[in-house]
């Protein structure tokens, strides 16, 4: 892997915990997906969480989005999620791209990017600033995907599937998210215009100090962004840690990533 | 909301076509009234008050996704407001207007919160629930209502200083309200929450998770599209002057769907064109077959969705957008007259606006 780009954080400090998971349990009706499981993620990170179908990637996020009921405890910056509506978890700045992109498709682009921007709606004085202040940040997003301006006026149900999944992640940083949260960005998508996709992930990631919690089922292309990635088995975390060691941790890396250890030394 | 700002690549005829076309229809609705006879304008006048029902029906069935068979109804509520206070308490008419809007707005809110929890067929059922029930409860309060009499009211009358006559005045009454309604109902469906309630049609749980607060738009969509069936209503007693129980029946909730439908579900231009074929294509089923008419009217019904699956409002769409295409290609092959290879003669660099999943929130004719 010639194409690495992070920076071992493993060194170094843990930075303090921005989002706090602890003893997390969730399902769906009678089905329990998640039997308790904890981590936490600083400031400004990137965290995968990795494992098999069925695992509770998903099901993860939707509890911390507030999608799912879930038990537990989940803080982000001292504040709990849980036993919160989605769109006030959304107010307290966590945007959730959803698996399969949830883009508005009878909308134009741009008129997704601008139900981004949904909660930043301001009354009285402070109206004008904020209505330049997501005009700004239509820039901002046209800039990390270029190809979004070339089709503001189109219907995103026209968009390719990769061009669709980067107007998801667009109207996310509509809502200047303090934590994002992608669901499966890879999903159908061509490895190219996948690997395209989380260079961007990543430049936001730095740029903006935006914490990012991505859940990914190809594993090596999360942990070449992530600072630290967590392996997921049956609703139970197997293995936590710095995204390197993951990597490194050969046996691991076989039986749940599908990572040929071989092949990766070679490469 | 200035959505509108990157229509630089427009084409260049279309920035004095429109104003112009403006002018020429206001033009022409304006002059109608006084080369028709009273009867042409009477109809005319139920066309447009049809047209504000259709555009509140339009806001929540086209635009929220959801289904109601209850608008007769509210129609009805609207209708006999107006008439009670104008039976009871002699108001003017002006002040029947906003009280039949603001009864049905709040009649719809409560309407509404079923809506948050029931979604499709379900709700649809409690919808028409109300509709049936409407008639036997508006035949048996007697007192107030005039049971299955009905009630006469007197309507209002042209001022002498316009020189109108009584047909002409309640168009011109209609007009403007037919025009505020679909006025305020496409700056709503531009506007923050018009796109809240499209991503809610779109896709729920991503709606919700950019922080866009369902139960809220889902109940004020309901609420918003009674009060113009309220609205509606009101001047249908303005219109008419006379109620009765048996003009609201079941059959008037469905004709009203039917006629969105066939007009064009989320299109700004539909609820005109929907309310055109409720007004008149009975008439004409009418004259086709007198003994059965209602086979007429069903299969014009059955025909229109047949060759325009998106209503009217698209069969125009799509034709307008064939004209477009036409005259580009026209002025593209006198530019370039030399012979060049079909392959080589890509389109203009802008994406075509699709026919099909073009948001109506553009507006773009």
């Amino acid at each position: 892997m010639s194409g690495q780009v992070k920076d071992s954080p493993a060194g170094e400090p843990m930075t303090e915990a921005f989002l706090e998971v602890s003893d997390l349990h969730a399902g769906y009706g009678q089905a329990r997906v998640l039997h308790g499981i904890g981590f936490s993620v600083g400031r400004g990170e990137i965290c995968a969480i990795l494992g098999p179908n069925g695992a509770g990637k998903t099901t993860t996020l939707r509890a911390l989005s507030g999608m799912v009921k879930g038990r537990g405890s989940v803080t982000l910056d001292g504040t709990q999620l849980l036993g919160r509506l989605p769109e006030q978890t959304a107010r307290l700045g966590v945007a959730h791209v959803p698996e399969g992109r949830g883009t508005f498709n009878d909308l134009t682009v741009e008129e997704n990017l601008r139900v981004g921007a949904y909660l930043r709606h301001r009354r009285g004085r402070r109206a004008r600033s904020e209505r330049v202040a997501v005009a700004a940040d239509l820039e901002r997003v046209y800039g990390y995907f270029p190809k979004l301006r070339e089709r503001s006026r189109q219907a995103a149900g026209s968009l390719s599937g990769g061009e669709q999944q980067m107007l998801a992640i667009g109207r996310a940083l509509m809502l200047r998210p303090a934590l994002l949260l992608l669901d499966e960005p890879s999903l159908g998508l061509a490895p190219l215009v996948t690997r395209e996709l989380f260079r961007i992930v990543r430049t936001v990631n730095e740029e903006e100090r935006t914490t990012v919690v991505v859940v990914e089922q190809n594993a090596q292309l999360a942990l070449d962004i992530a600072h630290q990635a967590h392996v997921l088995e049956s609703g139970r975390l197997v293995l936590s840690g710095p995204a390197d060691q993951i990597r490194q941790d050969g046996q691991v890396a076989e039986v749940y990533l599908g990572i040929s250890v071989q092949a990766r030394k070679g490469g | 909301m200035s959505t509108g700002e990157l229509t630089m690549h427009a084409s260049r005829t279309a920035r004095w076509a429109r104003p112009l076309a403006a002018l020429v229809i206001t033009a022409a609705l304006i002059a109608t009234p006084y080369y028709f006879a009273p009867f042409r304008v009477f109809q005319l006048t139920m066309v447009l008050l049809y047209a504000v029902v259709l555009a509140g029906l339009n806001l929540l069935v086209g635009y929220g996704g959801q289904i109601s068979l209850g608008h007769g109804a509210f129609f009805a509520v609207g209708a006999y407001t107006a008439a009670v206070m104008l039976d009871r308490f002699t108001t003017g008419h002006l002040a029947t207007l906003p009280v039949a809007a603001a009864g049905c707005f709040l009649l719809g809110l409560g309407f509404g919160v079923p809506a948050l929890r029931l979604r499709g067929l379900y709700l649809a059922l409690v919808t028409l629930a109300f509709a049936v029930f409407l008639p036997p409860l508006l035949k048996r309060f007697e007192h107030v209502t005039g049971g299955s009499m009905g009630l006469t009211v007197p309507k209002p009358q042209p001022p002498s200083w316009t020189g109108l006559a009584e047909d002409q005045w309640l168009y011109f009454l209609t007009l403007t309200v037919a025009a505020v309604t679909l006025l305020v109902v496409r700056n709503l469906l531009r506007s923050r929450v018009g796109r809240a309630l499209l991503a809610i049609r779109e896709n729920e749980s991503a709606a919700e998770v950019m922080g866009v607060r369902l139960s809220f738009h889902k109940a004020l969509a309901f609420a918003w599209s009674a009060m113009f069936a309220g609205v509606a209503g009101c001047l249908y007693t303005w219109v008419i002057g006379f109620v009765s129980p048996d003009s609201f029946s079941l059959n008037l909730s469905i004709t009203l769907l039917a006629g969105l439908v066939v007009g064009g579900l989320a299109s700004v231009y539909g609820p005109l064109l929907g309310a055109a074929f409720v007004m008149y294509v009975p008439n004409l089923a009418q004259d086709i077959s007198p003994a059965a008419p209602g086979v007429v009217f069903g299969l014009l019904i059955i025909a229109v969705m047949y060759l325009a699956p998106t209503g009217l409002a698209g069969l125009a769409a799509r034709a307008r957008q064939g004209v477009r295409r036409c005259v580009e290609h026209l002025r593209h092959t006198r530019r370039r007259p030399e012979p060049a290879s079909p392959a080589e003669q890509t389109g203009p660099p802008q994406p075509e606006p699709q026919p099909l999943t073009a948001p109506p929130t553009i507006g773009k004719g």
